[in-house]
């Protein structure tokens, strides 16, 4: 990727209103912005409205040019619907883009009059907007205000020429251009195959409902994708995802045909690098993906988020998180005893779906959070070890109960591990009453347990150990008079979601496999209407 | 009544690929050693680096190292392996 001070090559492109763009080498008349974008990138659509900020404030002296890394057609719906008030162009070949490089999208570059890079911002950045539209105004000019109700920053998603980055005997699938695969074979059984036992090869180790024709045909019905489109190659094995190959597994799984709306998103969202699910399958770890559902979808498709939410409580979440993980295990190949080693495992390998009980939440819930509207329906996925129960009947105060749940959230991978670990924190509707009661909101919440989750410095005399040889990377802070190490490396590790019955003093906290970019990151993706 | 099922199974074609050579001895060559940045793989790789060239006469080692284990390695990580034209490469997995 450029970097600032590089030299921006130069290029001429068509704008979508037939103007011409270019980029010269050396000088330039004026500073300009280009911004490269994704049809179907949460984090640019999140961007637009900043950018048109920008183009409004900034008038005809402003040259901003928008440059989608996808076909004309998606492009046009985006500008209508978003919509985009600035120039835009397509990098039909995205020959633009391997020239710029960006890793991710959204990237923007600030082009100044000597004709370098002046700024870059990979993904949104509330702070950077604001420095790019500073530079290109020669004033201070605010364009993303903080705490406007997005958040202050979110990662972007893959660059396009990037996105098939795979070698080898699987390249001519990878051409995000070419999304189809042959269609799935036909098995015909006779009157002396029993197909339950038959099938008991194509899953988990319990019955499935087998895959007919005509089932597969009903759950095709329910999507307008054709059934040879490849939604993803599933790692490790990065075996083709095709719509039909998803709605077998569907049907194996025992879901209704409406579910294809879901699942569609969640195939996308477990193969998308952040999440690096490659890790996630062939670790020893205890960490299965853990799929948390938000919105309205929740109602219509019926997702328990109440009482028992992490149990056998609704066809819904059980068939949604079973599905899951047929697919990963009949097209991404992590079965159990082969590339899926798991030490220990986690029952949440036969399924581990939730949803939020927004209901119960005074709060924002998790996917406005993550920077949607309310009435988007959302799959939030996260590498998750099995909850633990953190029981509080006794507390009267909500920082009693957010006491209770640092001393769980200490013992998170290993208790002497202080960095690159996250947690989900699923607070219970009574504990959340209390912490609203008394004054709490979700942000004063995760800044509490982050700054009362630490580990004393006297535990780590006992002698080398799991996180002992990191201590140099910990932060330090005196809990309650006890100089401690803080159990996480920011506040935003740990993740916040309200969930289960009404009944009942019983919050949870769920450990991360390895996080952040080194291991996975959480990641949120709309469902379609 | 006979029934027919959708393959639920993954089918993307994979041509078979042939396994690299075999080095006839390990004497006067050049092997990579790739740690894959788990915690004593270094421990590990140091012992077996010694043995290589002590016992087996392993004219040069080159070593080099991924940013994670959790992800497979980068171009950039097998390049060096491959700029330095190693005969052979040995992952070493440690924990």
């Amino acid at each position: 990727m450029l970097e600032t001070g590089d030299q921006a090559p130069s290029f001429s492109l068509a704008r979508i209103d037939g103007e011409k763009f270019t980029i010269t080498s050396g000088s330039q008349s004026r500073s300009r912005l280009l911004v490269f974008f994704e049809t179907d990138c949460p984090t640019c659509r999140l961007a637009i409205p900043y950018i048109n900020h920008l183009s409004r404030e900034l008038g005809k002296a402003g040259d901003i040019l928008g440059i989608s890394q996808d076909p004309e057609q998606p492009t046009r719906e985006l500008i209508a619907e978003a919509p985009i008030e600035f120039a835009v162009a397509l990098d039909s070949d995205l020959s633009v883009t391997r020239l710029y490089d960006p890793v991710a999208v959204p990237t923007l570059f600030l082009i100044g009059t000597d004709g370098r890079v002046v700024h870059t911002l990979n993904g949104f950045d509330k702070r950077a907007l604001n420095e790019i539209a500073t530079a290109m105004a020669g004033k201070p000019l605010m364009i993303a205000e903080p705490f406007d109700g997005s958040p202050e920053t979110k990662y972007g998603c893959v660059s396009r020429d990037l996105e098939g980055d795979v070698s080898g005997e699987i390249a001519e699938t990878a051409n995000p251009y070419a999304k189809r695969s042959a269609r799935a074979s036909r098995i015909e059984l006779d009157d002396s195959v029993d197909p339950f036992d038959y099938c008991m090869q194509f899953g988990d180790p319990l019955p499935i409902v087998p895959p007919t024709v005509e089932r597969v045909e009903k759950m095709l019905e329910a999507c307008a994708l054709p059934p040879d489109e490849v939604i993803a190659l599933i790692p490790p094995n990065y075996g083709a995802a095709t719509i039909e190959k998803i709605a077998a597994n569907a049907v194996m799984a025992g879901c209704k045909p409406e579910m294809m709306r879901v699942l569609v998103p969640l195939v996308r969202a477990v193969c998308d690098e952040r999440f690096n699910i490659h890790g996630v399958q062939a670790t020893t770890h205890f960490a299965a993906p853990l799929v948390m559902v938000n919105g309205p979808i929740r109602r219509e498709l019926g997702f328990a988020s109440a009482s028992n939410v992490f149990s056998n409580v609704a066809r819904a979440n059980s068939t949604l998180g079973r599905a899951l993980q047929l697919i990963l295990t009949n097209l991404g190949g992590a079965r159990p005893g082969e590339i899926d080693m798991s030490t220990l495992g986690n029952a949440g390998k036969f399924s581990y779906c939730i949803a939020e009980n927004e209901e119960e939440n005074p709060w924002a819930p998790l996917h406005v959070e993550m920077g949607f509207k309310q009435e988007q329906s959302t799959v939030t996925l996260f590498a998750g070890e099995s909850p633990h129960g953190v029981s509080e009947h006794m507390a009267r105060e909500g920082t009693q109960i957010l006491k209770a749940i640092s001393r769980a959230l200490a013992t998170v991978w290993s208790y002497r591990l202080c960095a690159g670990v996250e947690a989900i924190v699923v607070l219970c509707p009574e504990h959340v009453k209390t912490l609203h009661r008394d004054g709490f909101i979700k942000q004063a919440v995760r800044e509490f347990l982050f700054e009362n989750t630490g580990i004393p410095l006297r535990h780590f005399d006992d002698g080398a150990g799991e996180g002992s040889q990191y201590t140099k990377l910990y932060k330090q802070a005196t809990i309650d008079g006890e100089p401690c190490y803080l159990k996480f490396q920011d506040a935003s590790a740990i993740k916040i979601i309200v969930a289960g019955g009404t009944a009942g003093k019983f919050s949870a906290v769920i450990g991360s496999w390895a996080a952040g970019p080194r291991g996975s990151q959480m990641v949120t993706y709309p469902i379609a209407d | 009544m006979p029934i027919t099922l959708v393959n639920p199974l993954d089918e993307t074609h994979r041509p078979p690929s042939a396994a690299a050579p075999r080095l006839e001895s390990l004497a006067g060559k050049t092997i990579g050693l790739l740690d894959i940045s788990k915690p004593g793989g270094n421990v590990f790789l140091d012992h077996l680096e010694r043995l290589l060239k002590q016992r087996y006469g392993v004219a040069d080692v080159v070593r080099a190292m991924k940013p994670t284990f959790t992800k497979p390695a980068p171009d950039s990580v097998i390049a060096k392996f491959i700029d330095a034209k190693c005969d052979a490469v040995i992952e070493a997995l440690a924990d």
